[in-house]
């Protein structure tokens, strides 16, 4: 088995699964023909070359880049998890956060049977959570809906799947809508990504294509054929972000996730403007469940899409090298583009290299990408060290990616001591900053009905700056090409998708973010209710002694990972702290501010932010 | 009883302006004989209206064959905004129709806005508010002959949300590393080494490509945002006895470190965001603290409370030692696939809102003669709708106001809505641009300051094109 080298060694190339890096080629013939003149085959019309352009100005003399600094390489490692700290990393990236009976119970455990376990795990739904609300459906206010989303995540036992859709809404991004009157929606495509997570690419992919949710967001509820008599032509959204986002992207891609390019050096295009005229054609007739295409009783809303065949395009649909005869029914018509989109080669490398990212590396090698896309491809994964087969061997499988992602011995990897550069890891966003805290110290009673910070957590300046389900745009919170300008990851063309949302600007409001609810000082509607309450007990405990505080907070937090500089300063700041011993209700409280402060500052810190 | 007040946060704040300038000038030893004029003060406002605003059913054709031409090839939009109906914003008698100075320039051909933009009839009856029609991304000019024989260069990616907006911004599809807003604030960094470069390029909304440069470094501003570690500067938190004071003091030296030590390089670029943040956010502080606040009331919407901070960071720009500031501003919601006739008359209500704000703000301190507030946008959309909506185009009109713009005038192209001819793509109509937004940027950026060399190094391709003054700034 080929493991080996290469969690570190990134080049231009890794950043490049959505963008070309920059140039800005030029397409031609891209929206000059009609469909049938611009079969994605054959070479585009005849160019009589264009005039050369005339040479641009002269760029400015770049500054001298700094000299890049030395890196060094891990050994991969073990996946057997033999210390609190490896409990803590591989539970980061696998769930939610680990809590404190997990981190004593998974010591001395592989990691493939902690996944073995939780696959065998039945789901847990957030609809019925909706409902046990008390509330009929109509009167849930949507606040409730989008903010117990945080309860079902924290305190839901099959962590593995959760965190699955959780992953699975970044690439298949529905976003809440604002002035929402159908609120079981979001409920139901909550589910639906629930129940598909662990299953195959290909099912959630159908099964999200007919969610009332998606087709509202994407704009084809309801889209009728075309009018020849009129113009009008079907919408052609959905027909675009299921190709650029959802399975194949923009250009051809290596099993690794770097891009194909032509004779020229140019990356080749996957698709052009009439494959999405052709599958625009595809995505016509669907609408809510019920007897009426332009209606749909009060639950349609969280039910399956009916296709209305008057609605649906008659004619010819081609797209991507496939024509499906004119007069095919609706259904069929998607099974068929949808199994079309399915077995193209980009599939495996597209959706590999972004799950990849968001449970382990921000900015993953091309050899990681590609032992993952293969096991895509192959559908099985056997776990080296114990033997375990994950897997049905049918591509797309979701079990089997998930445990070539989660097992993959470079993400255990070992580092000598020394001073050189390690690359390695992925940077939390902010939701999982926030769940590995609320996990680790136990917070309860996990209630966001009565914790209205977090009934809206989108705003970066005064928030969280994120919210699950309430990305800005079908774009994500970040995209997975994004490369920081003016950091040395930039500098080293690394990608950190999640550094778009994390950086100067919010820094200080997730400071005083989780100051707030380490306080326990957030706003609560109910104030006899108290909510969200961190068991600090042991950590109050260890006040006696800081430099045993540091180390656990260092241990449970950071999985061991904090520098000295960052451990001694913090224990410096909680030694200034006064501790009145007047009474001991005084004293509770000094101690009770200490360990608060403690773990403000280490889950605010640049090595609890990142996972490596 | 000595709790950690705001004066001991303000204390480091005029020692870090200072070393923020120090810092500047070591940066920025290379010096330009051609350098651009940074005297004075001048702000550029982009609000990018995210999605694709429907340029036609913005600038909304008035003369009578015109109007009847766009209700038939629109129908079905036309139709879902009931316009036949006396009281639909889109019936004739309801349009607010312009009067522009240049009116026989349009060879007889009249506009007008939808009554929703009220204020921004008002702004353009002013001279203070201009239109530029038919902007969008190209590599030179391009006809729809040379499109029909595949001899047209275009730029990647046409009509796919992202890469158009970093088209927009950048010249370049997503992922492209440097925006045009970012190289003007290079520039005039490179002739002013003293101004502080913390503030310089601002944004209020998305994390976008457009003001990152190679010294420009966007920074984002929240209206309302804490902008201090409220371990700081609350009193319920912490103690109050001299040891938390003495122990704020270290978080506060703690948290301003740019190096703690890490070896991952994820984390290294963390410590140095949050030693970052900090520094500006004691910078903005102590200047809000020294500074009359600003009594205009803005809309709630998003798009106002990103103004008012546009506005409130400009009313204090001069206790930041900031001369030429660019402003990035989001509006989202343009992407009006369906349910247009309801949406884009909310978005243009809340555009005028904003836009009506900001101006009285600026009048209020003296700026509205220094500050120039311009639209951006993915793309147009296609002249023909979906039924209730419009899809992807490229060319689009756009929207400059302020003080110093030669308003009450419509510069560029009006193309008819006769989808079958030269001024559409052969497929999809969609306009072709015949202004492209090199040139658009570079009128904005000759009134910044900019010279022609440094005009022409933002703006690889402008020389692709006729003139690169579009008239529309005094």
């Amino acid at each position: 088995m080929k493991i080996g080298l290469k969690t570190l060694l990134i080049g231009v190339s890794s950043l490049a699964v959505v963008s070309c890096g920059g140039g800005g080629g030029s397409s031609s013939g891209d929206l000059g023909a009609p469909p049938s003149a611009a079969d994605p085959g054959s070479p585009p019309p005849t160019p009589s070359p264009p005039p050369p352009p005339p040479p641009p100005p002269p760029p400015p003399p770049p500054p001298p880049p700094p000299p890049p600094p030395p890196t060094v390489i891990g050994t991969p490692g073990s996946t057997f998890l033999a210390t609190k700290q490896d409990v803590v990393r591989f539970l980061s990236r696998a769930s939610f956060g680990a809590t404190k009976p997990q981190m004593d119970a998974l010591q001395g455990t592989y990691a493939a049977q902690w996944l073995s376990a939780e696959f065998a795990k039945p789901a847990s739904l957030t609809y019925p959570r909706v409902t046990a609300l008390g509330l009929p459906i109509e009167q849930v206010s949507y606040s409730a809906v989008r903010a117990q989303y945080w309860d079902h995540i924290l305190t839901s036992d099959d962590q593995l799947r959760q965190r699955m859709a959780y992953a699975l809404s970044q690439i298949f991004v529905y976003s809440g809508e604002s002035n929402i009157t159908r609120i079981g929606r979001l409920a139901h495509y909550q589910d639906v990504l629930i129940n598909s997570s662990l299953s195959n690419y290909r099912d959630v992919l159908e099964e999200v294509t007919y969610t009332p949710a998606m087709a509202q967001w994407l704009t084809y509820m309801r889209n009728r054929k075309g009018d020849p008599a009129t113009g009008r032509m079907p919408d052609e959204n959905y027909a675009r972000e299921i190709m650029q986002l959802f399975t194949i992207g923009l250009v051809e891609l290596n099993m690794d996730g770097t891009v194909k390019t032509d004779g020229s050096g140019n990356p080749i295009e996957t698709y052009n403007n009439s494959d999405i005229i052709g599958l625009a054609r595809v995505f016509t007739g669907l609408g809510y469940e019920g007897p009426d295409f332009n209606g749909g009783p009060r639950d349609s809303e969280r039910k399956r899409l009916k296709m209305f065949p008057e609605q649906h395009s008659q004619l010819e649909k081609s797209f991507l090298g496939l024509t499906i005869p004119a007069g095919t029914p609706g259904d069929e018509s998607i099974e068929l583009a949808l199994d079309q989109l399915f077995e193209h080669p980009n599939v495996a490398p597209f959706v590999s290299r972004q799950l990849i990212q968001r449970f382990t590396s921000s900015s993953p090698s091309p050899a990681y990408v590609e032992r993952v896309a293969t096991v895509f491809e192959n559908g099985q994964f056997t776990d080296p060290e114990t033997n375990t087969v994950f897997g049905t061997g049918e591509r797309g499988d979701l079990q089997a990616t998930l445990a070539a992602i989660l097992l993959d011995p470079s993400t255990f990897s070992v580092y000598p001591d020394g001073t050189d550069t390690i690359i390695d890891g992925k940077v939390r966003e902010p939701i999982l900053l926030f769940t590995n805290w609320a996990r680790t110290f136990n917070v309860g009673p996990v209630n966001t009905l009565n914790e209205s910070e977090l009934w809206d957590t989108t705003d970066p300046g005064r928030s969280l700056g994120q919210q699950a389900f309430h990305a800005p745009s079908v774009f994500n919170f970040y995209r997975p090409g994004y490369v920081p300008p003016g950091t040395e990851s930039g500098t080293a063309n690394l990608t950190v998708p999640e550094f778009q949302i994390m950086n100067e600007s919010s820094k200080t409001a997730f400071l005083n973010f989780i100051t707030k609810f380490t306080y326990d000082d957030g706003f609560q509607p109910d104030r006899s209710v108290a909510t969200f309450v961190p068991d600090l007990s042991e950590e109050i405990a260890l006040t006696n002694d800081l430099p045993a505080l540091v180390e656990h907070l260092d241990t449970i937090l950071a999985a061991g990972r904090m520098t000295d500089a960052e451990k001694q300063d913090i224990q410096a700041i909680l030694e200034e702290m006064s501790i009145d011993t007047s009474s001991s209700d005084a004293e509770l409280r000094d101690r009770t501010d200490i360990a608060r402060v403690g773990v403000i500052l280490v889950v605010a810190s640049s090595s609890f932010a990142v996972v490596w | 009883m000595t709790y950690y007040n705001r004066r001991q946060f303000l204390t480091r704040s005029s020692a870090v302006g200072f070393a923020a300038g120090l810092g500047a000038v070591g940066a920025m030893s290379n010096m330009r004989s051609w350098a651009a004029n940074t005297s004075g003060y001048k702000a550029l406002v982009f609000v990018f209206l995210k999605g694709g605003m429907d340029h036609a059913d913005t600038i909304i054709p008035y003369d009578q064959a015109s109007y009847n031409q766009i209700t038939s090839v629109r129908a079905g939009l036309f139709g879902s905004h009931n316009f036949n109906s006396s009281s639909s914003s889109r019936n004739r008698s309801n349009l607010l129709a312009l009067s522009p100075q240049n009116a026989s320039d349009l060879g007889g051909r009249q506009f007008s806005l939808p009554r929703e933009l009220s204020s921004l009839k008002d702004m353009f009856d002013r001279e203070e508010l201009a239109v530029v029609g038919n902007v969008g991304p190209l590599l030179n000019p391009v006809t729809r002959t040379q499109i029909e024989n595949g001899t047209a260069t275009l730029p990647a990616r046409l009509f796919s949300h992202n890469d158009q907006q970093s088209t927009w911004m950048s010249f370049g599809v997503e992922g492209t590393r440097f925006g045009w807003g970012g190289r003007f604030v290079d520039q005039v960094l490179n002739s002013a080494p003293d101004m502080n470069a913390s503030f310089a390029a601002i944004s209020t909304g998305s994390n976008d490509v457009f003001l990152s440069g190679n010294a420009a470094r966007p920074i984002r501003i929240s209206a309302g945002g804490a902008l201090a570690p409220s371990l700081l500067t609350s009193p319920s938190l912490m103690g109050r006895t001299a040891g938390d004071d003495a122990a704020r003091s270290r978080i506060e030296a703690y948290l301003s470190r740019s190096d703690l030590g890490s070896r991952n390089i994820f984390a290294r670029d963390l410590t140095k965001a949050q030693a970052k943040s900090l520094e500006n956010a004691e910078a903005l502080t102590a200047a809000r603290e020294s500074s009359t606040p600003i009594s205009t009331v803005f809309p709630g919407s998003r798009l106002g409370a990103q103004l008012q901070s546009v506005a409130e960071t400009i009313n204090v720009q001069q206790r930041l030692n900031v001369s030429r500031q660019i402003f990035y501003v989001t509006m989202p919601g343009f992407d009006t696939h369906s349910n247009q006739a309801e949406d884009i008359v909310e978005l243009h209500q809340d555009m005028a809102d904003g836009f009506a704000a900001f101006r009285s703000a600026m009048q209020e301190i003296g700026r509205w003669n220094d500050v120039t507030l311009s639209t951006m946008s993915d793309f147009g959309r296609t002249m023909v709708d979906n039924g209730d909506g419009t899809d992807h185009g490229w060319a689009g009109h756009h929207l400059i106001m302020g003080g110093s713009v030669r308003g009450a005038r419509l510069y560029g192209d009006y193309p008819d809505a006769d989808v079958d001819g030269p001024n559409f793509t052969p497929f999809g109509s969609r306009q072709i641009p015949t202004v492209s937004v090199e040139q658009y940027a570079a009128t904005l950026g000759r009134w910044f300051g900019l010279s022609s060399g440094e005009l022409a190094q933002a703006l690889p391709r402008l020389s692709e094109f006729n003139t690169s003054d579009l008239g529309f700034m005094s």
